[in-house]
């Protein structure tokens, strides 16, 4: 089967001032997968959702969304072009509704956005209920809808999260990922930023590991969980 | 009773030129980054605008006006570049002693070279000082009038264009947070920079009332006016837009009273021993801050 390339990373590296938080990382997105990066705090999984967003400056390298050449090109452009990217902390507008929260998020949608709220409102209901409430007053797990829901408001081909499960409680934690698998059967293409290695990779295709601004294993999401080294580093030491 | 109303009216009108000063400071404020602390000097200086256009073109108030409304505009189109670092570097005490060095020239100018600081006053026929309704002793002119029902129906479009359009939701998450503005896809530098035309155009119509309501201008009609909006944000909340338009008539109401009934000026003290009560009692002011 032909490989159809969503995202393509090829040698990048981003530096913060004099700290190089990047060096020379490549990977790559495929069409309907769901490809996991691992990595402890400051591995550089952030820093690079945030390279293919336009928002961290890459120094060297290019980033290729769709076969085209994205590394220069500023943000808003790379949004309205199907990245979106549901932010640690999930980045709610608090003071504002949820319904303008949703809103926002078709931003460069010029028709038509009623139709993506339905099938936002038909996947969360709660969001629906919840329409003219400001978003600062949601739950936790509730705001974590609203991020999701807003990331899809764009109609993504890529979508981008980093760090979803955090400051979740276990069984949030589970719907969460339930959610991932569901989007990604409904066909959404996502790029998963995560610490909670083991859920992130029983349900990743793929997976890369980050460790200090570095990629240092990659490959088949099964492979890398019963990898020696990700076990002990990542998956809680000895085996189940 | 009839000079009690003939006050709440004067106190409501200088309120809500309080009010207007408020709108723009804040959306700088909020949605640039910026401190901008000579934004009500630029106002004034539109006053000197129509005012000399009043005199070239021999009393023609609606070319005046318009002239004060460009004038306002240009002023914060020519500004934007001098705060376009200070914003991306989210530099809010640095945008504000810039906005002072601003503020200085502007008053110098206004104090010294212009009507060579004469105080400039403005003809009956552009203040509309002639009474309108009177009623026993009190007066209410069509000066303040329109003061008042010009800045309310500004403050309604400002509030529409802000809270029911797609650019004022824009506007509203930059404001709130520009991380996540342009997550969503907003170009967050070039939509700020409409906050600098919105403030232009509300600063030109703020001129226009101002010049209708007091009939005149001076040097450092600035300087005072930035003092009341400082004490009006601090006494709200600084960056709380409605709650400032609030706190904005009261001050204007408080202020006028005070003139009118006690002896000398003791406005400007009492606004500010205001704001430090109400900092004492709630430091992040009366409606909460939202910077």
């Amino acid at each position: 089967m032909a490989k159809n390339n969503v995202l393509k990373v090829e040698d990048i590296s981003v530096s913060y001032g004099p700290v190089e938080a990047l060096r020379h990382i490549s990977l790559e997105v495929n069409e309907g997968e769901i490809v996991a990066l691992i990595g402890a705090n400051g591995a550089g999984k952030s820093t690079l959702l945030g390279a293919v967003l336009g928002i961290n400056r890459v120094l060297s390298g290019t980033i290729l969304f769709m076969g085209k050449d994205i590394t220069q090109t500023p943000t808003d452009k790379i949004v309205a072009s199907g990245i979106c990217l549901i932010p640690e902390g999930r980045g709610i507008l608090s003071l504002m509704t949820v319904l303008e929260n949703l809103q926002l998020g078709a931003y460069h949608l010029k028709a038509n956005i009623n139709e993506y709220l339905e099938r936002v409102y038909r996947r969360f209901p709660v969001l629906g209920e919840r329409s003219k409430q400001v978003a600062g007053t949601l739950s936790g797990g509730e705001q974590q809808m609203l991020s999701i829901g807003r990331g899809l408001m764009s109609a993504p081909r890529l979508m981008m999260m980093d760090e979803p499960s955090l400051g979740l409680s276990p069984v949030l934690v589970s719907v969460l990922f339930k959610t991932i698998v569901a989007l990604n059967k409904e066909g959404y293409t996502i790029l998963l930023s995560e610490q909670n290695a083991r859920k992130a990779l029983e349900c990743a295709h793929r997976g890369y590991v980050f460790e200090t601004g570095n990629l240092v294993l990659f490959g088949d999401a099964r492979e890398l969980a019963s990898n020696p080294r990700v076990r002990q580093s990542y998956l809680g030491g000895a085996a189940e | 009773m009839e000079l009690l109303f003939a006050q709440i009216i004067n106190g409501l009108a200088l309120g809500s030129i309080y009010g207007l000063l408020i709108l723009g400071f804040t959306l700088l404020l909020l949605v640039a980054g910026i401190f901008h602390f000579a934004y009500p000097h630029m106002v004034v200086f539109a006053i000197y605008i129509a005012w000399l256009t009043l005199n070239a073109t021999a009393g023609n108030v609606a070319l005046a006006s318009l002239a004060a409304i460009g004038g306002s505009l240009g002023m914060a189109i020519a500004i934007e570049p001098i705060f376009r670092p200070l914003t991306k570097r989210a530099a809010l005490i640095v945008s504000m002693v810039v906005s002072l060095g601003i503020s200085v020239v502007f008053t110098d100018i206004m104090s010294r070279v212009l009507h060579r600081g004469v105080p400039i006053g403005f003809p009956l026929y552009f203040t509309g000082k002639a009474p309108i309704i009177t009623v026993g002793l009190a007066v209410i002119s069509r000066g303040q009038l329109l003061t008042v029902v010009g800045s309310i129906i500004t403050v309604v479009i400002f509030l529409y264009l802000l809270y029911r359009t797609s650019t004022g939701r824009s506007l509203r998450a930059i404001a709130q947070n520009s991380f996540v503005a342009q997550l969503v896809g907003i170009p967050v530098v070039r939509t700020s920079r409409l906050s600098y035309l919105i403030a232009g155009l509300v600063g030109g119509l703020t001129a226009v009332f101002i010049a209708m309501f007091l009939g005149c201008s001076y040097g450092t009609l600035g300087d005072m006016l930035a003092l009341k909006v400082i004490c009006v944000a601090l006494f709200a909340g600084m960056g709380n837009l409605v709650g400032g338009l609030i706190c904005a008539l009261i001050l204007g109401v408080v202020e006028t009273f005070v003139i009118g009934y006690l002896p000398g000026d003791w406005s400007n003290a009492i606004a500010f021993a205001m704001v430090m009560v109400v900092i004492l009692w709630k430091p992040d002011g009366l409606f909460g801050s939202r910077v």
